[in-house]
């Protein structure tokens, strides 16, 4: 079994990973990362501007940044896989343009190799190019509907009740929205 | 939590009037008759920030009114700050059916009820009187200071608030832009390349 593992190349893991939903764990703690410290923001602005009571909301801080930082990552991870597709197809040519410049010059390596290297490379650019367009598309989705939400559609309720609304409604809004999409 | 500047202005209109200068010669209708209303002209009351105590001194009477010395106790320096005006004032004569203002302004050093009291007035009613009337201002009554702080939580304009908000989602929103924009861009000009071949 582990000599069957160890065979695979880390290009060819990677190519195995290209086509599946899973994320690495590397990507997977940064989606984390991110939509904890983006769940958290809105607590700033619930305290300083909504005014809210920190010490007697700190039980729903806490719930409502851990429930909107798993939904987050949910939506991170859904979008990147979407565009993960799109943005492979896109980049098609010119990442076999840029990688058959590269490796034209070298005469030792098989035509086999060549491609196997363009096709870790478009799935390496592709991977890139949508975990970086996921996190600032639904981080800006985010931070908007919650700011909408709490100052304008929100704003007569109590401030704990307004944090909890907004916040929920703006992560659960955006794992549906990302679902929807594929 | 504010003191109701509408009510208090009605109160001090009632108790004004009620308070006629009392003591003394009362059944004498000639001379001097001051009428003092003491008003808070500030729509909230806030911890270290200027309070704008107004003095109106009326004489309804038929002559003059000599020496008029306003004095105002109720602030106490461990409580109150006096920042302009006197809060021991002489006027040396109100004529009769005209108004004569003083103002005066404190700031309260820490928030919490305050009761504000009536202000003290001496005057003579008429040039010969044998000695001095006595009578009270207005009384505003109670109200609260409220803390430096939450009355700026409630009206500043939270720009600092925002600023630092914005700070604190630019990376998370540039960043991740910032990094795709530059690979696409990267990448499009690669294809552009390719498709002029």
């Amino acid at each position: 079994m582990s000599g069957k593992s160890k065979a695979f190349t880390k290009e060819e893991e990677l190519l195995l990973q290209d086509f599946s939903r899973n994320v690495s764990t590397k990507s997977s703690a940064l989606f984390y990362g991110n939509g904890l410290i983006v769940s958290s923001i809105p607590i700033w602005l619930f305290w300083r501007i909504h005014l809210i009571d920190v010490y007697s909301n700190l039980i729903s801080f806490l719930l409502v940044t851990l429930v909107s930082t798993y939904a987050l990552a949910f939506a991170y991870k859904n979008t990147k896989y979407v565009l993960k597709h799109k943005i492979a197809v896109k980049r098609e040519d010119a990442v076999t343009r840029e990688m058959s410049r590269k490796l034209g010059e070298d005469k030792k390596m098989s035509r086999k190799e060549k491609d196997e290297r363009i096709l870790w490379k478009k799935n390496e650019v592709a991977d890139y190019e949508a975990t970086t367009f996921s996190i600032f598309y639904n981080n800006a989705l985010f931070l908007a509907i919650v700011i909408i939400s709490s100052f304008y559609i929100l704003k007569t309720m109590t401030p704990a009740v307004n944090y909890v609304f907004s916040v929920g409604t703006a992560s659960a809004l955006l794992a549906l929205l990302s679902t929807g999409s594929q | 939590m504010f003191i109701g500047s509408m009510k208090v202005q009605f109160l001090f209109c009632i108790a004004a009037a009620l308070l006629v200068a009392a003591y003394g010669e009362e059944d004498d209708n000639d001379g001097a008759r001051l009428l003092v209303a003491k008003l808070i002209h500030n729509k909230y009351l806030v911890e270290n920030m200027d309070v704008i105590v107004k003095y109106t001194v009326y004489n309804t009477g038929n002559a003059a009114a000599l020496e008029v010395e306003i004095t105002d106790n109720s602030f106490d320096p461990d409580n109150f700050a006096h920042m302009s005006g006197e809060l021991n004032a002489r006027i040396d004569r109100v004529p009769p059916n005209t108004n004569v203002t003083h103002t005066v302004v404190v700031r309260p050093r820490k928030p919490g009820y305050f009761n504000f009291t009536s202000a003290e007035v001496l005057y003579r009613r008429k040039e010969d009187a044998p000695r001095l009337q006595v009578a009270d201002s207005s009384e505003p009554g109670l109200a609260y200071f409220t803390s430096y702080k939450e009355y700026d939580k409630k009206f500043s304009s939270h720009v600092v608030d925002w600023a630092a908000f914005a700070v604190m989602t630019l990376p998370s929103l540039a960043i991740p832009f910032a990094l795709w924009f530059s690979s696409k861009r990267k990448y499009e000009k690669l294809s552009r390349n390719t498709k002029k071949h």
